[in-house]
């Protein structure tokens, strides 16, 4: 039974780091805080829902479909914000909530008020014994947010490029002086966001409920670990997302449902008190 | 600029008589004031969904209505407004419909925070409201409101669903989730109460804020519990992650029952085989009628299927029944005393007694339904079939767990 409470909780944590990655970079590299990341996640789901339920499209034919249309609508992003005027991120915030009502109801007009679920597999499901639970969902989640927190940790730990972002996080108008072009940092980084999103999306259709107004509880989860974690910073995500997975899980195991918002509501204030730079430890400060 | 005055008035002069001469040829039902109704719905944000369903259900009435030449004589006009599905919207478009608009009386409404404002509004203003869907106790027996009259309650679904539980399924061990609703927590409240009577233990009474998207841990309470039946106060969406999730970790239950949510087609066409063995409930559906009104439920569903094009459900039924019964009070109202006003609304809506598939719909002194009563369903290889109570059943219960 614990190793099915850890299974469950570490793969909430995961989805939480994956839905989370995307706007942690993209607020960190170019200071954009957008709202309607929430809304980009549902429109991905609603493209997997779509894909999956009327063309019987498999999910590895989903996801590339589902990352490359995100990764257009976040480069569409980025030309629009790149024309904000200072002070850029309180103009980001307004400009991206505007866009949160724009594709609240253009989603309402498109997609109607129905709910919308990927149906769950009919068939049996992944059960490495008799008491230990696995779905294909969760198979999934575990191994594309590990895969995708990977690849981004290593993009920016590894790369020349990931140099270059990091620097833009750290002080971009330094970065500037330092020969980096900030503006093809920011184009990056609304491009992995994008991608990020595109991943994310078709799994939050499995394991969440589409629905045109739904979009806000996933922008909360990603401010809420970007908090946690510290802008920009990868691992700490990942951490993030599953300590936050393990408190709220075992909250609800031992105290009851109603009590998971508090806990996790406490340990943010907790947090923000007690470690306002981040989940990590200062040493760990310059590193991604 | 003279020419273009000259001309402008020249198109006035000839736009006047072309009005005055069109009304003087028009029969006198177009010259008559319109009566108007005012609707508040979330036909926005999170409960758009059912919130359109019972749009769509007033408007079919209003529109039967108009087509049978409105009420002895004068049109019948709706005019909507969309709370957003937030309790302070609501307010505002309720003041608005009351002051702006001067409506002769309100209907509509989805869960309990948004038309328990509402009807605070509707008594401060002496305007009846005919809410669609609504059951919390306290809004007609704690505080007397005479303005307030709702077309559905609480002991509707508890009477029967307490029924079923104690007389059919006798559960060994039950839990109870509820959503952080008034309503919703009201219901749980009673159901605790009389499975405990029956001699239930309830081994979990947990309560979930409203978009809560993961119940795997309270699914995993459950198994280490040994609970058999799950009676799940959640809506829609919660029904839609619980079955998908309770599926995903191999969960076998006797019974998972949810009032609100199951019993809809768009559920079943989402969760697909998922649903097989679930548990709904509801007040009507296509199909599943009062006795004695399968006639007048034939029409609704034909005439609503030709109107919006598709199927009409328990929610949009809730919203017809509570617009024919504001109608019928005004046709009384008018054919008495020739005009409507609040108090004289009320007295007839009081005084009402009509059979709608839905429900014999009497209201008692509080403004409560008097014969409101739901059935319990079982989804069936898709199909809803009714398992209860046995005279309006129209098939057994089949025991595969979803």
């Amino acid at each position: 039974m614990m190793l099915q409470f850890l299974v469950n909780a570490t793969t909430l944590g995961a989805f939480y780091a994956l839905v989370a990655i995307g706007f942690s970079l993209i607020l960190g590299v170019t200071h954009a805080f957008n709202l309607a990341h929430g809304e980009m996640l549902l429109l991905s789901g609603y493209l997997a829902y779509f894909l999956g339920k009327h063309f019987g499209a498999p999910l590895l034919l989903i996801l590339p479909v589902s990352m490359l249309t995100m990764l257009f609508a976040a480069l569409c992003l980025e030309r629009l914000l790149r024309r904000v005027p200072e002070p850029h991120e309180l103009n980001t915030l307004v400009i991206t909530f505007g866009l949160v009502l724009l594709l609240q109801n253009a989603m309402l007009m498109a997609f109607s008020a129905n709910y919308r679920i990927v149906a769950p597999e009919t068939g049996p499901g992944q059960t490495p014994s008799s008491t230990l639970f696995l779905s294909e969902t969760q198979v999934l989640i575990l191994g594309l947010s590990l895969a995708a927190t990977g690849a981004v940790f290593l993009l920016l730990k590894r790369s020349f490029l990931g140099k270059a972002l990091r620097a833009t996080i750290q002080d971009g108008e330094a970065a500037r002086l330092a020969g980096i072009n900030v503006k093809h940092m920011h184009l990056l980084a609304f491009g992995l966001g994008g991608l990020l999103v595109g991943t994310a999306g078709p799994l939050y259709a499995r394991t969440a409920y589409l629905h045109p107004f739904g979009g806000m509880e996933a922008t909360l989860i990603a401010v809420i670990l970007t908090i946690f974690a510290g802008v920009g910073r990868i691992r700490g995500l990942l951490i993030g997302g599953w300590i936050l997975g393990l408190v709220e899980s075992g909250t609800v195991l031992l105290l009851g449902t109603n009590w998971r918002e508090l806990a996790s509501s406490l340990i943010l204030i907790a947090l923000l008190l007690l470690r306002p730079e981040g989940l990590l430890p200062k040493w760990a400060k310059t590193r991604p | 600029m003279t020419v273009q005055v000259s001309h402008i008035f020249r198109l006035s002069a000839l736009a006047a008589s072309f009005f005055i001469g069109f009304n003087l040829l028009s029969p006198p039902v177009l010259l008559a004031r319109p009566l108007r109704i005012g609707e508040i719905n979330p036909l926005t944000g999170k409960l758009a969904k059912h919130g359109q369903e019972i749009h769509e259900g007033i408007l079919f009435a209003v529109e039967e209505v108009n087509k049978r030449g409105g009420i002895l004589g004068r049109e019948v006009q709706l005019v909507s407004r969309d709370d957003q599905s937030l309790p302070e919207v609501a307010i505002n478009q309720t003041e608005d419909l009351v002051y702006g608009v001067g409506v002769a009386g309100l209907t509509g409404g989805y869960v309990d925070s948004l038309v328990g404002p509402i009807s605070e509004i509707a008594a401060r203003h002496r305007v009846p409201y005919v809410a669609s869907a609504s059951l919390q106790r306290n809004l007609t027996i704690g505080r007397r409101n005479p303005y307030f009259f709702r077309v559905s309650r609480l002991d509707g679904i508890v009477e029967p669903l307490c029924g079923f539980l104690t007389s059919q399924l006798r559960p060994k061990n039950a839990a109870v989730l509820f959503s952080a609703t008034p309503g919703s927590s009201e219901f749980a409240s009673e159901m605790r109460t009389c499975l405990k009577q029956a001699g239930v233990p309830v081994s979990t009474f947990d309560k979930f804020r409203p978009g809560t998207s993961d119940f795997s841990s309270f699914l995993m309470k459950l198994r280490m519990e040994r609970a058999d039946v799950l009676i799940s106060g959640g809506f829609f969406p919660d029904h839609l992650l619980l079955a998908r999730q309770m599926k995903d970790q191999k969960l076998s239950l006797r019974a998972y029952l949810g009032p609100w949510g199951v019993a809809y087609p768009s559920f079943i066409e989402e969760m697909g085989s998922a649903s097989h063995g679930l548990f709904g409930m509801c007040a009507w559906n296509p199909g599943i009628t009062l006795p004695g009104t399968e006639q007048a439920s034939e029409a609704f569903v034909n005439g609503f299927r030709t109107r919006f094009a598709k199927q009409p459900n328990t929610t949009t039924m809730h919203g017809y029944s509570s617009a024919r019964a504001l109608l019928a009070a005004m046709e009384k109202a008018m054919g008495k005393h020739g005009g409507v006003n609040g108090d004289a609304l009320c007295r007839e809506l009081r005084s009402l007694d009509l059979l709608l598939p839905m429900e014999r719909l009497v209201f008692d002194d509080n403004g409560d339904p008097r014969y409101y009563r739901q059935v319990v369903v079982q989804i069936q290889e898709g199909r809803m079939v009714t398992v209860y109570p046995p005279d309006r059943a129209t098939g057994s219960i089949v025991t595969e767990s979803p």
